[in-house]
C-alpha cells in the first residue's frame, strides 16, 4: 500500500480538489486508488449506499477513483449548526458525548487501515491549514494522521490570494521538526499567467526547506462540489443535465492540465518511497 | 535683516491669515498653503532638518537657507503658532518666548512625518481597512494625517478635487484622516484592462499601458522610485503622520527588488512595518511566520509589530499561537480585531458580492470588466437587494437594471450581446427601469465610433444596444476626470458624483437626466420617460438620496422605501465604528509608546 497526504497552507488552498486530481490521475493510469480525510468540518454532506453520512468532497473523490462512496472514506465529520454548536458524525452516524477526539481518531485509522488492505494507493486530504499552533495538540486531521498513516505530504498554498510563498514556508516551518521529515513538497495551486516569473522564488523556498515543487497549477473558474462556503471558485459552468457527470467533465479537464503542469514522475516516486 | 523683523512684526500684529491667493506667488511653496508666516517668526532656528547653513553669495558670510522649508506653511502649524503668540501677547520679534514656543510647536508637530507601513499577508488581510481606522485614530488624536499606497490595482477610482484620478480606497483613507484627498496619496493607479494588460495612471493622470512583465523590468526601475520618493517626501512634509499601506504581500520573494509597494516603501520612508494578517481563511501563523521570515534579514527588523484581523468568536482562543508566534519572531501581536460588519465602499471583487435587502431588488449587470462598482454601495441605505447578475434570465424580478461602468465598452458589449442581454434589455424596456452608468451608458446607444482602435482591437464602429439613440465617439485618448454636482432635470433633488471617462456621447436629442453646474450649468445623461431608460456619466449618483428615489419611482416604487440621509453621513458613521473597534482591540497605549514617538500625549 501506498499513501500521499495534502496538506493546506490556508483553509482553502485547494486540497480537496488536487486530491481529487491526483485520484483521477492515478485512475487514469490503471492504479487502485481510494480517498481518505480523517475530519471534514462541512455542511455539505453525501451519504452512501449504506445510509452513512459522509462529506461530499471524499464522494466526489471517490467518483474520481471510480469507486462507490463509503462513509469510511471520511470516518468524522463535523456539522456546525449555529454559534458554537455542532453536530459529530463518526463512522457516517451521529454521536453524543462530551470529549470525542480520542474515538474519532482511532475509528479514523480504523476506517484508513480498512481501506489500505484493500486498495493500492490512498490519497489523503488534511483539514484547514495544518500549521494552526493553537491546535497543535487538539488536531487530529492533520500531522497525526500523516504520522500515524506513514503518509508523505505535499502543502498546497493559493497563490490567488497573495503571500504564497510565505504561507508554504511558515506551514513547513511551524511543523514539528520531526514531522517536517514527512514533507516532500509543495504545490502552488491557482495561478494566473505565465509561471517562469516565478521561478526564482520556487527554488529559494526548495533551498530554504529541502521540499521538491510538485507544480504550478494554473487558475480555472471550474465547477466542482464545494466543500463549505469559503470555496467560492468564482464561475464556471455545469453543463449537461446529470451535475454528478458535469462535475466530472469538469475535473477531466483539471485532470488534462495537471498531466502538463504537475510533476507526475516524482508524484510516483514518492508515493513509492511510502510503500517502501 | 532688520526688514525681516518688520515684516515678523506686522505678521505678528496681524495673527492668523491663511492662504493668501491674491498674491501673486502663491503658492510658492505647495497648494493650500498657508502664508500667516510668509516670513517666519522662528529665523533662524538652525535646525537641521529644516535647512542648512550656507555661503551668502552677497556677503560671504554664512547665513541660515531654509527656502525649502513648508512646516510653517502647513495650515495646523501657522494657525497654532497664530494662536499662541496672541495668547503670550508677543508682539516683538525679539521676545525671547519665540524660543519657547518654538519648543511647544516641536512637541506638537513633527517636521517630519513619522510614517508608518500596513503590511498584508496576504492580499485581502485587512491592511486597507487598518490604515483606513489608525487615519481615524490618529487624526481624533489630534494630528494631521495622510494615508499613502504608492501602488494599488483597482478598477474603482476616483476624482480628487483637481481632477486627479486616484483609488478610492485612498479616498476613503483620506476622509478618514479628514483631509481632501490629493494625487500623493495614490501616485500611481494601475487599471487593469484585461489580458495582462493595465493602465497605468501616474499622480492622477493616464501614463501608459504596461504587461506585468515591462511594469516590473521597465517602469518600475525608470520610474516608480523616482514617483514614489517624491510624493513620500511631499506628504513627510505636511503631516505629523503618513499611514502607508502596502500591496498584496511583501514576501513575494521572486519579485522583491522591484516592490515599490511594500518593504521599497517602507525603507525610502523609513517606516516601521506592521503586519496584517487575516486569520478567516486559516493558517494565518503560518503565514505571519513565513511573511516576517521571507523579508531578508537586514530588513526583517522595520516589522513592529502584528496585528491578527477578522477574528470570529473569542480571542482568547488563540493565545496560545500568538505566545509562541511572538516568541520565534520576537515580534509582538498588537491585537487581534474581530470581525466586522460595516457599511464603507469596497475595493476589490469583493466588493461585487450580492447585497441582501427587503428593499427594492436591483440587478447590475456583472460586465466581465465592470468597475466602479462601489456606485451600489448606496443603494443598500434603501434597504435595496443588489443583486450582480450574469444571465439574461437573472433579470426577471427586478425593479431596477442597471449596466454599470466598464474598463472596455466595446469588449463588454460585446460579452452583452453574446450572452443575449441585448434582446432582453429590449423585452424589459418600458416596463423595468434601466439605467447605464459611464460605459453602461455609451453601450446603451446607437453606437460607440472607435475610429482610433482606443477600446477595441482595432479601429472601428460598433452597433450598440439600441436603448438610447445616442452616438458615443472615442476620438482621443483625452480622458475626463472631474467631480460634480448638481441636481435632476426637474431643477430639484441633489446630486455628487465625479466622471472618469475616455470618449464622448452625442444626446441626439434626447432629455438629459441632469444639470450640472460647474460654474456654468450643463446638461448631462439622457432620460427617455417612456422607455424608462437613463444613462449618465457620473459615479456616485446614487450617493445623495435624490436620484435613488427618482430612479426607483420610475419603476412604480415610489413611497415603499426611502432613507434620507447621505452617504457620506453613513460611511462617516462607519469609520467612527471602525476606529472604536481598532482601538479597543489594540493595545493604544503601547502603540503610542511604540510607533507614535510623541512628546506630549495626548493632545
Amino acid at each position: 500500500m501506498a499513501s500521499m497526504m495534502f496538506l493546506g497552507a490556508s483553509s482553502a488552498a485547494g486540497k480537496s480538489t488536487l486530491s481529487a486530481i491526483v485520484c483521477r490521475l492515478l485512475s487514469r493510469r490503471g492504479h487502485d486508488v481510494a480517498p481518505f480525510k480523517t475530519l471534514n468540518l462541512s455542511l455539505n454532506s453525501f451519504v452512501d449506499r449504506n445510509g452513512g453520512e459522509m462529506g461530499m468532497s471524499q464522494a466526489f473523490q471517490a467518483w474520481a477513483c471510480g469507486l462507490e462512496p463509503e462513509c469510511h472514506m471520511n470516518p468524522v465529520l463535523i456539522k456546525p449548526h449555529g454559534p458554537g454548536r455542532m453536530q459529530t458524525i463518526i463512522a457516517g452516524r451521529p454521536v453524543e458525548g462530551g470529549d470525542l477526539r480520542e474515538r474519532a481518531f482511532r475509528t479514523a485509522m480504523e476506517c484508513f487501515a480498512s481501506l489500505a488492505e484493500r486498495h493500492e494507493i490512498v490519497i489523503v486530504e488534511g483539514s484547514g491549514s495544518a500549521a494552526e499552533i493553537n491546535l497543535r495538540s487538539t488536531d487530529i486531521a492533520n500531522m497525526r494522521t500523516a504520522r500515524e498513516t506513514g503518509s508523505p505530504a505535499i502543502i498546497v498554498g493559493d497563490i490567488d490570494s497573495g503571500g504564497v510563498f510565505a504561507g508554504i514556508y511558515g506551514t513547513y516551518m511551524l511543523l514539528e521538526p520531526e514531522d517536517r521529515e514527512l514533507v516532500k513538497g509543495f504545490i502552488i495551486n491557482r495561478f494566473r499567467g505565465d509561471d517562469s516569473i516565478l521561478e526564482p522564488a520556487i527554488t529559494k523556498i526548495e533551498e530554504l526547506t529541502g521540499m521538491r515543487c510538485l507544480g504550478v497549477m494554473p487558475y480555472l473558474a471550474v465547477r466542482l462540489p464545494s466543500e463549505d462556503s469559503l470555496d467560492i471558485s468564482g464561475g464556471g459552468e455545469l453543463s449537461g443535465t446529470d451535475v454528478r457527470q458535469a462535475w466530472m467533465d469538469n475535473l477531466e479537464r483539471l485532470v488534462d492540465i495537471a498531466e502538463e503542469s504537475l510533476d507526475t514522475d516524482l508524484i510516483m516516486d514518492i508515493l513509492k518511497d511510502s510503500s517502501a | 535683516m532688520q526688514w525681516v523683523k518688520d515684516k515678523v512684526r506686522e505678521e505678528l500684529a496681524t495673527g492668523y491669515r491663511g492662504p493668501d491667493r491674491g498674491c501673486e506667488y502663491h503658492p510658492c511653496h505647495f497648494e493650500g498653503q498657508d502664508c500667516s508666516w510668509c516670513f517666519c517668526p522662528f529665523y533662524p532656528c538652525e535646525l537641521p532638518e529644516l535647512g542648512t547653513h550656507v555661503r551668502s553669495s552677497r556677503t560671504g558670510e554664512m547665513v541660515w537657507s531654509c527656502v525649502d522649508c513648508e512646516f510653517i506653511h502647513r495650515d495646523d502649524v501657522a494657525g497654532f503658532v497664530a494662536e499662541r503668540t496672541q495668547e503670550m501677547n508677543i508682539t516683538d520679534p525679539g521676545d525671547r518666548r519665540i524660543q519657547e514656543l518654538l519648543t511647544e510647536v516641536r512637541g506638537r508637530f513633527r517636521t517630519r512625518a513619522k510614517a508608518i507601513m500596513i503590511l498584508g499577508a496576504t492580499s485581502d488581510a485587512g491592511k486597507s481597512l487598518t490604515v483606513t481606522a489608525l487615519c481615524r485614530i490618529i487624526n481624533d488624536m489630534g494630528y494631521s494625517v495622510a494615508p499613502f499606497k504608492s501602488q494599488n490595482m483597482s478598477l474603482n477610482s476616483s476624482v480628487t478635487l483637481s481632477g486627479d484620478e486616484i483609488s478610492r480606497a485612498q479616498q476613503l483613507q483620506a476622509m478618514a484622516a479628514r483631509m481632501e484627498p490629493d494625487f500623493h496619496i495614490n501616485p500611481i493607479l494601475l487599471k487593469p484592462k484585461g489580458d495582462a494588460v493595465s493602465q497605468v495612471i501616474v499622480e492622477g493622470r493616464p501614463f501608459a499601458d504596461y504587461d506585468v512583465r515591462s511594469y516590473y523590468d521597465e517602469f518600475i526601475p525608470q520610474h516608480g522610485f523616482a514617483i514614489l520618493e517624491r510624493n513620500l517626501e511631499y506628504l513627510k512634509r505636511k503631516n505629523d503622520f503618513v499611514i502607508m499601506e502596502g500591496a498584496g504581500s511583501p514576501a513575494e520573494i521572486n519579485i522583491y527588488d522591484r516592490d515599490i509597494a511594500n518593504m521599497g516603501a517602507a525603507r525610502v520612508a523609513d517606516a516601521d512595518c506592521i503586519l496584517v494578517v487575516n486569520i478567516e481563511k486559516g493558517g494565518a501563523f503560518a503565514y505571519a511566520y513565513g511573511t516576517v521570515m521571507l523579508i531578508p534579514e537586514e530588513e526583517r527588523s522595520m516589522v513592529k509589530g502584528i496585528v491578527i484581523n477578522n477574528m470570529h468568536g473569542q480571542a482568547s482562543y488563540l493565545d496560545e499561537g500568538i505566545r509562541e508566534l511572538e516568541e520565534r519572531l520576537g515580534i509582538p501581536v498588537l491585537g487581534v480585531v474581530p470581525h466586522l460588519e460595516l457599511r464603507l465602499p469596497k475595493e476589490d471583487s469583493l466588493g461585487c458580492k450580492d447585497r441582501a435587502g427587503e428593499g427594492p431588488d436591483v440587478a447590475v449587470i456583472r460586465l466581465p470588466r465592470i468597475s466602479n462598482f462601489t456606485d451600489f454601495d448606496a443603494l443598500e441605505m434603501e434597504g435595496a437587494q443588489v443583486r450582480f447578475v450574469t444571465e439574461p434570465g437573472q433579470l426577471s424580478g427586478a425593479d431596477l437594471i442597471v449596466i454599470p461602468g466598464s474598463k472596455n465598452s466595446v469588449g463588454d458589449l460585446q460579452w452583452l450581446k453574446d450572452v443575449g442581454f441585448d434582446a432582453a434589455l429590449q423585452s424589459v424596456k418600458g416596463k423595468v427601469p434601466i439605467l447605464g452608468i459611464c460605459g453602461g451608458y455609451q453601450m446603451m446607444g446607437s453606437r460607440i465610433d472607435d475610429p482610433m482602435g482606443i477600446e477595441g482591437d482595432g479601429p472601428g464602429s460598433h452597433e450598440g444596444l439600441g436603448l438610447l439613440r445616442t452616438v458615443t465617439v472615442f476620438d482621443s485618448q483625452d480622458k475626463f476626470t472631474k467631480q460634480v454636482e448638481g441636481t435632476l432635470a426637474s431643477g430639484d433633488g441633489k446630486i455628487r458624483g465625479y466622471e472618469i471617462h475616455m470618449g464622448s456621447s452625442d444626446r441626439a436629442g434626447h432629455e438629459p437626466l441632469f444639470l450640472i453646474n460647474d460654474g456654468v450649468v450643463r446638461e448631462e445623461g439622457c432620460l427617455d420617460l417612456d422607455d424608462k431608460v437613463m444613462g449618465s456619466y457620473i459615479h456616485g449618483l446614487f450617493d445623495l438620496p435624490a436620484f435613488r428615489r427618482f430612479a426607483f419611482a420610475l419603476g412604480g416604487e415610489a413611497g415603499r422605501f426611502g432613507n434620507d440621509r447621505d452617504h457620506i453621513e453613513d460611511v462617516e458613521e462607519n469609520l467612527d465604528i471602525l476606529a472604536d473597534a481598532f482601538r479597543q482591540a489594540l493595545d493604544i497605549d503601547g502603540f503610542v509608546k511604540d510607533f507614535m514617538e510623541v512628546a506630549t500625549w495626548p493632545r
